[in-house]
């Protein structure tokens, strides 16, 4: 698991069972976008199924949906039309995002830039987040990070984490565990601008604004 | 995808235009076709409507 076409690849090998597992939008999220002002357009980036793409439908005129794996977008159309709201879908990298400069207002990038196996590509997609976002747009990032009991470390360290097939096979996925510190470091770092920045059920959640 | 959304999406690698070449649409959805780059010349096809515009590096076909 070295480069980026291993993590795209994995995803399509897992995507309907990992999406049957990601039902519900989750709690922080919903409440950033209950937050957020109605907004033209929107990104899910790193969509999955697009469970919260779905909330940003609500709040802005148009959203889209991108992802690296071609497996979880199947499951994002199949949500869609499933519950009725409409995404407009997109296969690409979140470190280089097929997306004008200043085109998005209201954006999620929720435990996404985990999976970016090189310092280099997390650091350059926080700047591409930041390319993309209109002067007064808005976004929240998210990732799993050392403050979730499952981890001893309280550094930052990269590692592999199974996921277990329905038939018992299993499959590893590349994650980079940020301490909430240097994910907030990472942030501050970045083009983004910090507005605020919670820890919640192991997670860290920056809410931030473009360049 | 639809066509209006050629607007704001642009080359993965340097950021220039896409144009829309070869299309073939269902109604208002462009169900195929590919994207060029009206720069590098990188072309990157919509598949069954979703257009993949990963980086060539990322985007060899996907092992059954």
């Amino acid at each position: 698991m070295s480069n980026r076409a291993d993590v795209r690849r994995t995803y399509d090998r897992i995507a309907d069972h990992f999406a049957s597992t990601r039902e519900y939008a989750w709690p922080e999220v919903e409440a950033f976008v209950a937050d957020a002002p109605a907004s033209s357009v929107g990104l899910d980036l790193g969509c999955g199924n697009c469970r919260h793409a779905e909330l940003l439908a609500d709040r802005t005129d148009h959203v889209l949906g991108l992802d690296a794996s071609r497996g979880l977008l199947e499951t994002a159309r199949s949500r869609a039309l499933e519950r009725g709201f409409e995404v407009d879908l997109l296969q690409g990298d979140a470190a280089r995002i097929p997306l004008e400069d200043g085109t998005i207002d209201l954006a999620v990038y929720v435990a996404t830039i985990q999976h970016l196996p090189t310092e280099a590509s997390r650091r350059t997609s926080l700047n591409e987040l930041a390319r993309v976002l209109t002067p007064t747009g808005r976004a929240l990032v998210s990732t799993w990070s050392t403050a979730h009991d499952t981890f001893d470390e309280t550094e930052s360290f990269d590692t592999t984490v199974e996921w277990t097939l329905p038939d018992g096979e299993t499959v590893d996925r590349f994650y980079h565990i940020y301490s909430p510190e240097a994910f907030e470091a990472a942030i501050e770092d970045s083009d983004l601008e910090l507005l605020a920045f919670e820890l919640s059920s192991g997670n860290c959640y920056a809410t931030v604004g473009g360049s | 995808m639809k066509e209006s959304l050629l607007e704001i999406l642009c080359c993965p690698l340097d950021k220039h235009e896409l144009e829309l070449e070869d299309a073939e649409y269902d109604g208002d959805e462009v169900v195929s076709g590919d994207l060029a780059c009206s720069d590098c010349g990188e072309t990157y096809p919509i598949e069954d409507g979703i257009p993949n515009l990963l980086p060539p590096d990322m985007r060899e076909e996907t092992p059954a």
